[in-house]
């Protein structure tokens, strides 16, 4: 059975480009707008790993990822960070948070899938 | 259309996102200044709508462009299956050239993946200086209303002070850079 990523992104472009990379190398993937889209979709898919920008309206990535950890399904469940932040105090802070990983866009479709694949097997 | 519409009003969004600490006393009082800002601030959402527009076609077009190959990718696999292995030689060699050339081609596409995301940093880039302009706007607002209320000849140094204020200011409430990439190689990965 295929894993499920939940792929959140404010661009529709970065949306579809990553859900694209995503679905040719097998996995399933559940797309959100923001983090409260993220957070909502979340409680309806079981999400075998989250991947996630930053910046973003209404709810931004952090916040998405603190209110995940405190979920009892996402207190385990791998969530990147995929985002143009690359300052040191963004990533103590994602770190804090429970964040399995940092991401700096541009991302390269291959390392993409290395690292997700190395992440969620 | 509807990503197209959702695309198009994320430079709303970005905005939304950085306006946090602006100041409501401000109240606007010099509509030319007002004015000069906010066709600067249509310019750049102008220029966030056709960048977007065109990474959101170009996107399309790439994925249909990939697809395209996969499919050239599997009939190519097909016919060397087909192909009897003795005498055969000419057609396994010209096939086994097609795939290589479809391998590039989606080595290729991936390579434009990574650039296509410009479009991304584009939009994050334009929506944080729209912001600056924005509290430039306030902040020389608030200048011109001070002065109203001193009811004083200005002079060429007061105006000049107020000036390199209101930029002082704007510089401290602008948040910082949300991108600082300066070209469109693969970003650095850090895993916990």
């Amino acid at each position: 059975m295929a894993k499920t990523i939940l792929a959140v992104d404010d661009s529709a472009s970065i949306r579809q480009m990553v859900s694209f990379t995503l679905k040719s190398a097998g996995y399933d993937v559940v797309e959100a707008v923001d983090g409260q889209d993220a957070l909502d979709k979340a409680n309806i898919h079981k999400v075998n790993l989250v991947l996630t920008d930053i910046n973003m309206p209404r709810m931004d990535g952090l916040k998405l990822l603190e209110s995940l950890r405190k979920l009892t399904h996402y207190k385990t469940v791998p969530i990147l960070m995929l985002t143009t932040e690359s300052g040191d105090d963004m990533k103590a802070k994602g770190r804090a948070a429970g964040a399995t990983g940092w991401l700096i866009k541009p991302f390269d479709p291959k390392r993409l899938l290395e690292v997700i694949g190395k992440v969620i097997g | 259309m509807v990503e197209m519409q959702s695309e198009n009003n994320k430079m709303d969004n970005q905005i939304a996102v950085e306006s946090a600490p602006v100041d409501q006393d401000a109240a606007l009082c010099n509509v030319e200044v007002d004015e000069y800002f906010m066709n600067i601030k249509g310019e750049l959402g102008q220029v966030d709508r056709l960048v977007s527009d065109a990474v959101n076609n170009l996107v399309i077009n790439f994925r249909y462009i990939s697809k395209l190959t996969q499919s050239h990718h599997d009939m190519v696999l097909t016919i060397e299956k087909m192909a009897a292995p003795e005498g055969s030689k000419p057609i396994l060699e010209l096939l086994g050239k097609q795939m290589i050339i479809a391998d590039k081609i989606e080595q290729e596409l991936e390579t434009a993946i990574t650039s296509l995301q410009f479009g991304d940093l584009v939009t994050q880039l334009l929506a944080h200086t729209t912001r600056q302009v924005e509290i430039l706007n306030m902040e020389l607002q608030r200048i011109d209303r001070q002065s109203n209320w001193e009811n004083g000849q200005k002079t060429l140094y007061t105006l000049h002070e107020g000036i390199s204020k209101a930029v002082e200011v704007a510089n401290a409430k602008g948040k910082r850079k949300p991108v600082v990439q300066q070209g469109m190689q693969m970003g650095d990965i850090e895993l916990f």
